[in-house]
């Protein structure tokens, strides 16, 4: 198979590299950056624990070929804190014990952030919606639905 | 030693947030498939396609022509190594070994037959597609009953049967209690295989270091010792040079508490290849190959008194344990388990059961967040909800009738089971209130009226916790264990604490940091908890069935306390005052009554390490202990009600909402109790309205993505309202009971009890879960979508 070069931005950082066409993004940003934060659950785009911001968009990383990436700008959640300061989202999460193993939620973190990006104060029922594609094995949800909406406080009153 | 020894105080009981979060919210966790080793290898099974075949023949010869193969292993190659059997020894169990690549014969849709070896995953897969295996299907069979009867296609031919244990047991006077009842009712329930489906799957890394015959081998396992133990003894390493690490673990409930017949092939591989073999297990190969859990065909008779008044029950209860009864008893763990839950809260005096165990072409069955007592809990609720309704009465009341009230404590129940404390009647009480249960009564009469199906549905349940030696016997297993924890002040006066329980999301990091700096008094953020490394953690059985917060909670109290002497000896002989005039707070030492009279515990433990005079003669340097804890059988207990409407015209439920008030005694953190609680509740509504593995009568699993397996997602799961009652265990260290599994023990009973009650007398004609639209409306007699 003849491997196709592609430039992608991942979380900040613009990177050239060379890829074989099947490579999936959810492997690419895992195996070829060591940007293992992103997890893989189903591989078949159900579970949402692969998702990242593609140009802001919540994209199922698993779903998606490295070499479409091209010219793309991608977050992933070792990318969302900044200097070791934790996203409000991230801090929400914390807050309302909205995870347990953990597993699923750097997706549930970028769904969330993909989100309030748009719609700053969201109904429960526009977060539960929101949510419905990501899978939590552990929380029952009603704590990542608490943690939406304290982050969606936090950030309102910030602005 | 004293049972008061848990101080409630500024740690014990708070509503600490998770020490352990900020790696998961940041993606610095590292679970089984980010670890990167140099030179990994990865492996992928070949999987048999067939529920029920002979193997003709296997040809490897193309997969290995593949560039970057390094292996491709069958059963003869891995001849060597024992087959899995059950390790319990339950009398009348007949083994059904199960070799680790299966030989000769297939005997349900995923079972590994070969695996590849390869450079990486994607050639792994490729080649794997290569090898190919000539199969002779067999008949199969996948119906519990139909795998009973004589002609059936046979498992395990060697048997002669499927039928893997059969044992009837009568308690008290039956045949009296059905002599002297008014009324007999009798009710059959199947309820249906759902699995635990954690979102991480399961995966491991072997590496083997041929200079030093050292295994070290990293898995998502809910069991390090156990796995460490078993692997010694597979693979002829002597334990002492086996290393077991498991790292985040992404959620268990039971399914990695099994010792897996990859788990022994990859970590020979690693072995005999001389390369660390690595193994991430796929979604498909997670839903076919894993342990299922929970599938039961339960028939309940009852003799019944007209004022409500059970006198005796029967039950027969058939677990299909799928294709082997491997390392845990598994074909038996479901009905077993569920055989002693049978009478639950309510006051029995007279019992027969019958626990049958049978083997058909589906995947095992392993442990899953209340093994056993699901499908009981579902049938017996479900049956009294109906027994109430044949006598009239509101199926509140009729659980006021029976149920075991708090004057009755300790209350040893016709199975065994000796409930220490609790809140039946209460939580009963609790719950009806806060969902409003009269008002609700009103308007689900109002509604019918109008043709709309309210339901309200009850679920009062008692749970068995802290699995240790004396609750396993009562509930039928005998498997001693104990767990250890060691407490240790280094010499700058920072907490370490090692233990043998496991967490994959229960957040011990965070609750036996509690119980350490609570004795210790100290501030939580000096002390570190560590586990999940067979070198670093003292041994112990790991985590399962709701037994952590008791036993890791105790374990940890014991040695803190022993620490807490140790340090107080120090400090009397620095202060030159007795121990027990001295108190520790925020990390000093001080004379009580004299704060100014103090010492750092920096300083404290820095003489303890580093000078010889404040030891007396004998004593040992280090501020460290390590302590066992094998507790007393505590029962906790609660009651979950839902209320729900049932759609006529699509047969959907619509969730209201869920009320859950629950007592698991002493709380060392109501945070994490809520979220074990909500976490297990969530399973339950997936258990009741959507989940299960579904095989077609040749044996092929339809169910096997999370397409076609649907999980609960956010717009399913309802408002869940939980309140606490606080019943202290006077049994154990603390009055701590376990709290995993109530959540998902209890619900699928209520979320099944609101439909059934919402379309009764419909209802009556379901005999199956989940409650699927198509289900409920058969049931309704309404016409299927075209």
């Amino acid at each position: 198979m003849e491997r196709v070069p592609i430039t992608v931005t991942v979380n900040g950082r613009r990177i050239s590299a060379v890829v074989e066409p099947r490579m999936t993004l959810a492997d690419f940003l895992r195996e070829e950056l060591g940007l293992t934060g992103t997890k893989l659950g189903c591989e078949h785009g159900v579970c949402g624990s692969c998702t990242v911001l593609w140009d802001g968009a919540a994209v199922r990383s698993c779903l998606v070929l490295a070499a479409q990436a091209d010219g793309a700008t991608i977050t992933t959640i070792e990318g969302l804190a900044t200097d070791g300061t934790l996203h409000p989202v991230q801090e929400a999460f914390w807050e309302a014990h909205a995870l347990q193993c953990g597993f699923c939620t750097p997706g549930m973190v970028l769904t969330a952030v993909a989100l309030l990006a748009e719609n700053p104060n969201p109904s429960e029922e526009e977060i539960r919606e929101a949510l419905s594609g990501n899978l939590c094995r552990c929380t029952g949800y009603q704590n990542i639905v608490r943690a939406v909406q304290l982050a969606a406080r936090h950030e309102r009153a910030d602005t | 030693m004293s049972l008061q020894i848990l101080p409630r105080g500024k740690w014990v009981g708070a509503r600490v947030k998770r020490v352990e979060d900020p790696r998961f919210l940041t993606g610095e966790a590292r679970y089984l498939a980010d670890l990167q080793i140099p030179g990994t290898v990865h492996a992928a099974f070949v999987r048999s396609p067939y529920g029920h075949a002979r193997i003709r023949r296997i040809d490897t010869s193309a997969a290995r022509a593949l560039p970057g193969v390094l292996a491709v292993f069958t059963a003869e190659d891995v001849a060597t190594l024992p087959p899995l059997a059950s390790g319990l020894p339950i009398e009348g169990l007949k083994p059904t070994p199960q070799t680790v690549l299966a030989k000769d014969k297939v005997r349900f849709v995923g079972e590994a037959v070969a695996v590849v070896v390869a450079e990486n995953r994607y050639i792994a897969e490729d080649a794997a597609e290569l090898v190919a295996v000539d199969y002779e299907p067999l008949p199969a069979v996948t119906d519990a009953e139909r795998a009973m009867a004589p002609d059936a296609p046979l498992l395990h031919e060697d048997l002669g049967t499927n039928v893997v244990y059969q044992k009837v047991i009568t308690l008290g006077d039956v045949d009296g209690a059905f002599a002297q009842a008014d009324r007999i009712f009798r009710r059959r329930f199947h309820t249906n295989r759902f699995v635990a489906a954690p979102m991480e799957t399961r995966g491991c890394l072997s590496v083997y270091e041929r200079s030093s015959g050292h295994l070290t081998f990293y898995s998502s396992t809910q069991m390090p010792h156990m796995l460490r133990l078993f692997l010694s003894l597979f693979l002829g390493i002597p334990e002492h040079k086996v290393r077991v690490i498991s790292p985040e673990v992404g959620g268990g409930f039971g399914q990695k508490m099994t010792i897996y017949p990859e788990e022994v092939v990859i970590a020979y591989l690693g072995k005999v290849l001389g390369r660390p073999v690595k193994w991430v297990e796929d979604r498909r190969e997670n839903l076919a190959a894993a342990t299922h859990a929970k599938e039961q065909i339960i028939e309940l008779e009852a003799a019944v008194r007209n004022d409500g008044k059970v006198l005796g029950l029967k039950a027969r209860l058939i677990g299909d344990g799928g294709a082997y009864s491997f390392n845990t008893a598994s074909a038996l763990i479901e009905p077993l388990a569920a055989a002693g839950i049978i009478p639950g809260v309510y006051d029995i005096q007279a019992y027969q059961h019958e626990v049958i165990a049978v083997c058909t072409n589906k995947a095992p069955v392993g442990a899953f967040r209340a093994v056993g007592w699901t499908a009981a809990q579902t049938a017996r609720e479900l049956f009294f909800d109906e027994i109430a309704r044949e006598l009239g009465l509101d199926p509140a009341e009729f659980r006021r009738r029976n149920v075991i009230t708090s004057d009755q404590f300790p209350y040893t129940t016709i199975t065994g089971m000796v409930y220490d404390s609790g809140s039946y009647q209460e939580s009963l009480e609790r719950a009806l209130e806060l969902v409003g249960y009269e008002e609700l009564r009103r308007r689900q009469a109002e509604l019918r009226q109008q043709g709309r199906y309210l339901g309200i549905g009850i679920s009062l349940y008692v749970e068995p916790t802290a699995w240790g030696s004396e609750i396993a016997l009562q509930a039928g297993f005998p498997f001693p264990s104990h767990d250890n924890a060691t407490v240790t002040i280094d010499p700058t006066g920072k907490v370490r604490v090692a233990v043998s329980v496991h967490s994959h999301g229960q957040g011990h990091e965070t609750t036996l940091a509690q119980v350490a700096a609570e004795i210790l008094g100290v501030s939580i953020d000096d002390v570190i908890v560590e586990h999940g490394d067979t070198d670093r953690a003292p041994w112990g059985m790991g985590t399962y069935a709701s037994r952590s917060a008791v036993i890791g909670g105790g374990m940890v109290a014991l040695a803190a306390q022993e620490v807490r002497e140790k340090v107080l000896r120090v400090a009397s002989r620095l202060l030159e005052v007795a121990p027990e005039d001295l108190e520790i707070q925020e990390g000093n030492v001080f004379v009580r009554g004299a704060p100014d009279r103090s010492l750092s515990l920096f300083q404290v433990a820095f003489a303890a390490y580093l000078d010889g005079r404040v030891r007396a003669e004998g004593e040992e340097p280090l501020l460290s202990a390590t302590k066992f804890y094998d507790p007393r059988a505590t029962y906790s207990n609660g009651c979950i009600v839902t209320v729900c409407e049932v759609d006529g015209e699509t047969g959907t439920v619509h969730l209201d909402k869920i009320v859950a008030v629950e007592d698991c005694g002493t709380m060392l953190n109501p945070m994490i109790v809520e979220g074990q609680v909500m976490g297990a509740i969530a399973q339950g509504i997936g258990g009741a309205l959507f989940e299960a593995m579904v095989y077609d009568e040749n044996g092929q699993l339809l169910t096997d993505t999370f397409v076609t397996y649907a999980l609960p997602t956010a717009t399913e799961v309802p408002e869940l309202i939980i309140e606490h009652l606080e019943t202290p265990s006077p049994v154990t260290i603390g009055g701590i009971k376990g709290i995993g599994e109530g959540g998902l023990l209890a619900t699928p009973a209520s979320v099944a009890g609101a439909v059934l009650d919402a379309i009764w007398p419909a209802g009556r004609a379901i005999e199956q879960l989940p409650l699927t639209p198509e289900r409920v409306l058969r049931a309704l007699g309404g016409e299927l979508g075209v």
